[in-house]
Order: structure tokens, then sequence, then C-alpha cells
């Protein structure tokens, strides 16, 4: 295994976890604004065009959840990796901009005179107000306090929800229909493309917006009181009020991604607010990388992909997903977005070519190894739980009786193989990454 | 007045069940500022290791040996989990008991299932103790009170009067002067982690009977048990003790006793309004106490945190 | 004589039963450079971390510019011209140097909580923060981690961050502490430099620094200041050479 800590010259530890876009921005500021720009338009072509590639709704409908996840993360890592506030009742503040966008909905007479694609907004200015009723006094500290109020006011919420029906419409949930509202351009939004469109372009603004305000002096004081509260605080800011703003942002961009998901499923309920939502955006937002600004987007794209794709395979996918969250934390606390970036000194000093060999030989066998004991945990899931009698199953395109010794000993050894291979050339792969680190001729 | 009764020892239940689990992670994190979130799962594997091992063994070997397994998995993850993320600080630690939790939750799923399990009060305590006017209080609750408070006071002993409870005493405040005078404060440290979650499996072990063998039972007793540390204040162990006392009584008063929203404001002198079913604060009027009484100790908190956010006993404010 | 940048009245402070400070009466005039020296544990640090509210005090006020500070927040302080460094590093290990300095900058150049500008686009902003690191000597370490530094290099930067907003009192706790010779004539310079026309007030254990720099010096023991005055005047007190010279100075030589 690459170990993070010990292989990436000269950072230390802690570094992987809160590394900020600071020094990129720095980058930036010396290169032309061409490259700066370039990301942007990159990501509005790709949004642009990749319905052409993938044309049915059912595809469209999960690139609609990957955008509203988009934006939920990085409005959540504007607290987590930003501000260094971690929270685990985030999802009320989408859900209650969700609630009000479906109320807005609702109100016949005023959302017929307003254009859907503004409808977002009201969901970001409720989820902002809610934020700014509980961080006036949650955001007094940050770490363990802030976690524990989150986490109890997120709970209140979600459970004031079956029991203030008139707004959270109880266990059934408020419904409405996006079309009553005034056609934007002749445009209805019968057709999930348009919807598509609608969420894409939000997904543009809003992430512009949040990356912005990462370059803005409070945006910069979040990450400084994130560090040292107290030294911010001999500078002259309030750590207190620098929290609070992060945290109001939040919850505004979170308000908008529950507008998004109003329209997009028209149906709101206890499930958008809860706390299993709000791990799921931690768990999001961790995997793809708090410690650089599209960390998150890393995180819900691949996220999306492995819920959807997984959950159509396996009854286990939230303990696969557990799994490899539990991994990234004690392993990679970059997430995917760290991981990606350590390479980028190897690129620098051109030695990437070095690497593809070593990861060959390490990480297909791991693989593989992973693969296998995917299959033995999934054999022992059923073979506990499947219905008497009923002792065939399909792994991998395989199917076999999960009753019988053979199918066991072909995964277990597939497991072993695969592992020990990883496992022995895994020193080799470290030493090619210490030599491809490494500025110099080298061998 | 006799009903009051029946609800004082029907809180005390549930206080000291709370007590069990809250004073394990206040333990936990006045000693290594971590907050454990998966302290619940381990009340909840000990449920389950108890109920599979009453299978073969008997509900009283049950007792015995599930909490000890708890006591070294416990241990298991403190040296070979927490220690490792310990280096990238305590918002990452949080984070990897979130995610501890969520694996338990999917692994115990994985092993039992999603359905209850039919672990039950063994048959020697499945007796009503006595009754207090028509109210029969059955042996296993005043068994569980017995058992909280003999582990109350045993913990109380170890800590104020064994040369163990002194190191670790000492290593809550000074761990670095602890270890210049040679104990090994990481093995006090998986001690206390094993321990704690130990207290954890008994409290679940003695639940589970009562309060349902399922995969949502850490997540239901976990939540409160967080609350009931931060009212108690954060570190504070006599904190933990009121506040889950406290919680306790609340919870079940405001269950038994109907108490309705409307009749509170009215004696307060607000009247009720008219059309009643078409003011848009309609479900605020119609509260009854039993509808609110889950949400109360957040409630409590809340306004705590709001008005003393040290907590009952804290010390410090964060 | 104008008002003095800063007057301390009867500041007291006790942790439990001990004190620690025992009630502190002194005056710093504008543009003084006044030490603070003493044996350890006298109450130097305590003392510093009162003046900006760090500890609350038990008894007593400070005053800035004439100005009661009893009650405010730290931040709040630093606003009146008050800008303090600490004795433990203390800068922000993981941005780089360059924006440790800027965020020093931004309340100073008037920014607040502003979301509606952007920092690298504010020239003055930008401008001021390399003027800084000129003058610190790190205009070529900018773009580095701050936490990656040398000792004495996070030092200057420490400084800096705490000159770097302007304020017109300035509190250095024990600059030069753990550094050899040469780094410690090189923060003396520092110091000078960055405190031209400022009021100083320092901590400091180097002899050496202390009769370099300030014009006058305070002498604290157990809590209690047992003389001030020109370093001359100091150095011969016969209670100071008693107390605290005599013994420091056997030791150096």
């Amino acid at each position: 295994m690459i170990d993070p800590v010990t292989d990436v010259k000269g950072a230390r530890p802690d570094e992987q976890i809160t590394t900020n876009p600071a020094d990129a921005s720095q980058r930036m500021r010396m290169q032309t604004p061409m490259i700066a720009v370039a990301p942007w338009v990159i990501a509005i072509l790709v949004l642009l065009f990749l319905p052409l590639v993938f044309t049915n709704n059912s595809a469209l409908t999960i690139m609609n959840q990957m955008s509203i996840t988009i934006i939920f993360a990085l409005a959540y890592n504007m607290l987590l990796g930003q501000a260094g506030m971690l929270s685990f009742g985030h999802a009320v503040y989408a859900g209650v901009g969700g609630f009000a966008c479906m109320h807005i909905m609702n109100m016949t007479d005023f959302f017929a005179s307003i254009p859907l694609v503004i409808l977002p907004i009201f969901g970001g200015l409720f989820g902002m107000g809610l934020a700014m009723i509980v961080g006036s006094f949650s955001t007094r500290s940050a770490g363990t306090v802030f976690a524990m109020i989150s986490l109890g006011v997120g709970e209140l919420i979600a459970a004031s929800s079956v029991i203030i029906v008139a707004f959270f419409g109880g266990e059934e949930g408020v419904s409405g229909d996006r079309t009553y509202a005034q056609p934007f351009f002749g445009v209805e939004f019968l057709q999930q493309i348009e919807v598509y469109y609608l969420t894409a372009a939000w997904v543009i603004v809003s992430a512009l917006l949040m990356f912005l305000w990462s370059r803005t002096p409070v945006g910069r004081m979040a990450n400084a009181v994130r560090d040292n509260p107290e030294r911010a605080e001999f500078l002259g800011y309030s750590s207190r009020w620098v929290r609070f703003y992060s945290f109001v942002a939040s919850g505004f961009f979170a308000g908008i991604a529950g507008g998004l998901f109003a329209i997009n499923y028209e149906i709101l309920t206890e499930e958008n607010l809860n706390t299993t939502s709000s791990g799921v955006i931690l768990l999001v937002t961790f995997l793809g990388g708090v410690g650089f600004f599209f960390g998150p987007i890393i995180g819900a794209v691949v996220f999306t992909l492995v819920q959807t794709v997984l959950s159509l395979q396996t009854e286990l996918w939230a303990f696969y997903a557990g799994s490899l969250f539990l991994a990234t934390v004690m392993f990679f606390p970059g997430g995917l977005a760290g991981l990606l970036m350590m390479h980028v000194p190897v690129f620098k000093l051109g030695k990437a070519g070095h690497l593809v060999m070593p990861y060959i030989k390490t990480l297909i066998p791991a693989a593989i190894g992973v693969l296998g004991l995917a299959a033995l945990v999934e054999m022992t899931f059923h073979y506990r739980h499947a219905a008497t009698g009923d002792n065939e199953m399909t792994v991998f395109w395989t199917t076999f009786d999960s009753h019988t010794l053979l199918p066991w000993l072909i995964a277990g050894a597939i497991t072993i193989i695969g592992l020990g291979i990883a496992r022995a050339t895994a020193p080799d792969l470290k030493e090619a990454w210490n030599e491809a680190n490494t500025a110099g001729g080298g061998a | 007045m006799d009903l009051i009764l029946v609800n004082l020892i029907d809180g005390l239940v549930t206080g000291l069940l709370l007590f069990m689990l809250s004073a394990g992670l206040t333990l936990i994190f006045s000693m290594m500022g971590v907050l454990n979130f998966a302290h619940a799962s381990f009340y909840m594997l000990g449920a389950y290791f108890a109920y599979q091992i009453s299978l073969a063994l008997g509900f009283w070997l049950g007792l015995l040996i599930a909490p000890l397994i708890v006591g070294v998995i416990g241990a298991g993850v403190e040296r070979y989990g927490l220690r490792r993320v310990h280096q990238y600080g305590h918002v990452p630690e949080l984070i990897f008991t979130f995610g501890l939790a969520l694996l338990i939750e999917e692994l115990v799923q994985f092993i039992w299932g999603k359905n209850q399990m039919p672990y039950n009060v063994p048959d020697v305590l499945n007796f009503t103790a006595f009754s207090i006017s028509g109210n029969s209080i059955p042996a296993f609750k005043v068994f569980m009170i017995f058992v909280s408070v003999g582990i109350f006071l045993g913990l109380l002993f170890v800590l104020t009067k064994t040369r163990v409870g002194m190191i670790i005493q000492a290593a809550l405040s000074y761990p670095r002067t602890v270890e210049a005078l040679g104990h090994n404060v990481p093995l006090i440290f998986m001690g206390v982690f094993g321990v704690g979650t130990a207290l954890a499996g008994v409290a679940g072990v003695i639940a589970g009977p009562v309060l349902g063998t399922f995969p949502g039972m850490a997540f239901v007793l976990g939540s409160i048990v967080f609350v009931t540390i931060v009212i108690g204040g954060l570190g504070s162990l006599w904190g933990a003790l009121v506040a889950s006392l406290l919680i306790g009584w609340i919870t079940t008063f405001a269950k038994s006793y109907n108490i309705e929203m409307e009749g509170i404001l009215n004696a307060i002198g607000i009247a009720t309004p008219e059309n009643l079913s078409d003011n848009p604060l309609r479900d605020f009027w119609a509260l009854t106490s039993p509808q609110i009484a889950d949400i109360l100790p957040y409630i409590l908190m809340v306004l705590i945190l709001i008005f003393r956010p040290q907590g009952l006993f804290g010390k410090r404010e964060s | 004589m104008s008002v003095p940048a800063l007057e301390l009245n009867g500041l007291k402070k006790n942790f439990g039963k001990a004190e620690i400070i025992r009630g502190i009466d002194l005056s710093i005039g504008k543009a003084e450079r006044h030490a603070i020296i003493g044996p350890n544990g006298a109450g130097k640090s305590t003392l510093f971390n009162l003046i900006t509210a760090r500890f609350p005090p038990s008894a007593g006020t400070v005053k800035l510019h004439g100005e009661d500070l009893t009650g405010l927040q730290p931040f709040e302080i630093n606003r009146r011209g008050l800008s303090r460094s600490f004795q433990i590093t203390n800068i922000f290990p993981k941005m780089t140097v360059f924006e440790n300095v800027r965020c020093a900058l931004l309340w100073a150049q008037g920014y607040k909580y502003s979301f509606w500008n952007f920092v690298n686009r504010s020239r003055k902003l930008t401008e001021g923060t390399e003027a800084i690191l000129e003058q610190i000597n790190l205009a070529n370490r900018r773009d580095l981690p701050a936490g990656t530094l040398s000792y004495a290099e996070q030092r200057a930067l420490e400084i800096g961050i705490t000159i770097a907003g302007g304020a017109n009192v300035i509190m250095l706790d024990e600059p030069t502490a753990g550094m050899s010779h040469s780094e410690t004539d090189y923060i003396t310079d520092l110091i000078l430099k960055v405190t031209e026309g400022k009021t100083l007030i320092m901590v400091e254990h180097d002899m050496g620094v202390v009769f370099g720099l300030a014009d006058r010096i305070s002498v604290l023991v157990y809590g209690e200041i047992i003389a001030t005055g020109a370093p001359e005047a100091v150095r011969a007190d016969p209670k100071v050479q008693e107390a605290y010279l005599g013994a420091a100075l056997e030791a150096e030589h």
C-alpha cells in the first residue's frame, strides 16, 4: 500500500487533510487568466455535451443526481475543508431549502409568476436563514462542540418533520409540480433534458461562486481560523464571526442544492433531512478530498456512480461504501483529490512513466484480491440469509451453489493470491514512488 | 402519586442505562479528547453478542462474556484504528468513529439481518417484582437498576481508590507528565477505551431484551447519549450522571402525562386562535407531550448550549 | 506629558489561590521601547496575556492610548492598534508565508468580513504584503508553507505578522527565545527596523538584546515590578542586582 504520510516528500502528516487552495491560488495568480478560466470552460463544455453521449432518461437522472450532490458537497466543504467545521447535520439546510421550494411550487399564483430557473434561489435563502439562526449559537467554537450542536440540531429538525406537518408534510412529505411555473423562454421543463440543463447551469454558477468565495477576505480568513483561531483573533478577526459567515454561506448553497432536488424529484420527505443524508454528504466530501476545491466534485461523481452501479448489483453496497470510507479516513486522509495531487510533483519531474509498471504490478493483483474478498463476502451473506433451498447464487456473472466447497476454495485462493502478490510487490512500488519523487537523474 | 412513583422507576432505568453509555463516553472523551461516535455501536454489539451467546450458554454467561468481547474489540479499534488517525487531528478522529458506526451497523445487518432478534428476558427474572397500585414492576427492571448502580459504584471505587484509578485521573489532565513518570500512556488509553466500550457492551446486554435487539438500536440511543454528555458538560462524569437521569425522567414523564401545548399556552394567557384548522401554526397548537418526548433532549441541549455553553457541570467552554 | 500609549493600573491575576500578578502599575509612553525582564516564573508572559485579553484580569485596568480595554475581546484590542507575538511560535503553518502576512493585513486595510472583494485582485494588498516580506527578508520564501520554514525564519514571520497590520503598539514575547547568537543579532536588527517610531513592549531573557534595544526596562519579580527606569539605572539598582541581575550576570560570566 502507498502510505501518503511517509511518502509525500516534505509534507507533514496533517497537511494531507487540510492542504488548502491557498498555494494553488498563488500559482493561479501568476498564471495568465486563460489558464485560470480553462477548467471552467472545460466543465461547461462537458456538461453541455454529456447528454449527447448519454441520451436515455435514467442516465440524465443520474447526472442530475450527481450535479445536486456536487453543489451540496461543495457547500459542505466550505465548512469542513475550508473552515475546519465538522457538521453532522448539514442535510437539514438543504432539506429546509428544498421544502421551502416545494411550498413555493404549491403557491399557485406566485409560482406562476416566476420562472422555474430562479426557484433554487429561494431554497438558498431559506437554507441561509436557518443557518443564520443556528449559526448564531453554534459557531461559538469549532471542533467537537460544533459537531455535537450540528448533530443535535439536525436530529431536532429531522424529528420535528413528523410533528410539524404543515411545513414538512409528515410521513408522506410534500410534493408539487414544477411545470406550473412561468415558462422560461417557452420552456416548461416537462422533459428531463430541460431539467438537466437547468441543473447543469446551476452547478456551474454555484461552483463558480463558491470558488470565488474562497478568494475573498472572509474566505481566506476561514482558512486562517481553521488553522489557528487564536492567532486570527490577534489579527483583528473574530473567529466566531468568520465561522458564522462560512456557515451561513454554506447554508445558502446547501439550500440551492435542496431547491434543485425539489425541481428534479418534485417531492421532499423526512429522508432529505435525516442524519443518514447528513452522513452521506460527509462521506462524499471526505472521499473526494477536503483539501482541494475540486475534491468534493470528484467525490460526488464517484459516489453517485458507485451508488447507482453497486446498488443494482448487490444488497451490500452500503457495507462496501462504509469500508471504503473507513479505509480512506485511515490511509488516505486527503481523499481522491489528495491521491491525484500527490502525483503532481512526479509529473513535474517528468518521472510519471517510472511509476506505470510498479502500479500495474501492485494495483492489479490488489484489485483482483479485493474482488475475491468481495466474492467471499457475498457468498457468506448468501449462505446465511438466502431462503432455505435457494442455494444458487451469481457472483461476477458466474452462477454456482453457495453450499458447496469448490466456489469457496476458488474465491479464497483468488483473494489470497491477489493480495499476496500485491503485498509482495508493494515495497518495489514504494521504492519507485520515492525514486520518482526525487529530483535529478536517478537510475 | 403512585403513577409518579412508577414513572420515577421507569425514568431511573432509562437514565441509568444512558449513564452506562455516557460514563464510558465521558471517560474516553476526557482522556483522549475523542468523542467516540461509534460508542452506541458497541452497545449494539453487546446486545447481539449476548444474544448469540445466550443461545448456546444462557443469559448469564452472555452477560459475562459479551462485554469482554466488546471491550477487546474496542481496544483493538483504538490500537489499530484510532491511534493511526490520531496523528491527523481531532476532526478526522471524529470522522473515523462516525465511519466506524456506519460500518458496524452494516456489519450487524450482514451477520444477523435486518430483523429484530428474539433476545428475551431470562426466565429467572421474568416475573413481577412488586406492584404499585396495579402497575407491576418487572423484576428485570430492578435487576437493571442493580447492575447499573453496581457498575457505577465499581467505577467510582476504581477511579478514586485504586492506583490504576489515580494514574488514569492523572493521565486525564497531564498525559505528558504521566508518560514522563514512566507510565505507558498509550496502553492506558487503550485500556480506557476498552473498558469504556465494555461498559457500553454491558448496557447493551441488559437493554437488548427490553428495548429490542435490532440494527437501528445503536442509532436510536447513540445521538441521545451525545446529547446527554453535552448537557452534562463534556468530560464531566457527574454531569453525565445528572444529565442521564434528567433525560431519563423527562422523557418518561413526558410520555406518560398527556400535556397539550394548547393547555400550556392557555395557562400562560394566550388564547386559542379561532379557526385553528386553518392556522399555519395549527401543528404547534396541537402538540402533545408524548409526541415531543423523544425530541425533548435535543431541545434541552440547544437551550443549554445557548445559555450555558459549557454544559451543566462543564468547566471550560470547549 | 501626553497620554501614555499603554497604562496599567493595579493589574492583578490570581489562578485559584496563587497570585501570579500582584498589582502592577506601569505607564509606557509613545514610541518608547520598553523591555520587561525578570526571572523565570515572574509572570512576564501572564502579564502579556492580561494586557491582550488572552486571560481576564482579576483586578485592575489596562488603558491603550487612554482607552480602557476592560471587557474587550482580543480582536477588538487588535483593532485599536495593539498587536502581539507569542512566545511559542504562533503562525498559520499550513498556509504559505505570503498568505500568512496577507491575512495580517486584511483587517488593517479595511476588508473586514468582505465577500465581494477578491484578495488577489487588490494591488495594494499584494504590494503591502510584499513590502512586509521584504522587511523581514522572507521574500524568497513567499510560496512555501510557513510550517516548513526554519525556526528563525518562523520567528521572523511571527514578527512580520505582528507588525503587518500597522499597529502602533507592538508587544513581542521573547522574540529571540531558543536562537543562536547570529540568529539573535538578525532578529534584533529586524525588531529595530520594523518598530521604528512605534511603541514596543517586549519580554526578553537575553540581556544583550534588552540593553541594546530598550529605552526603559521594568524588572518583574514574583508578580511585582521592583524597578523601572533607564537601562543604566536599572542595572545599578541594588534591589535588581540582588533579585535578578546579580544571579543572571554571574551565570553569564
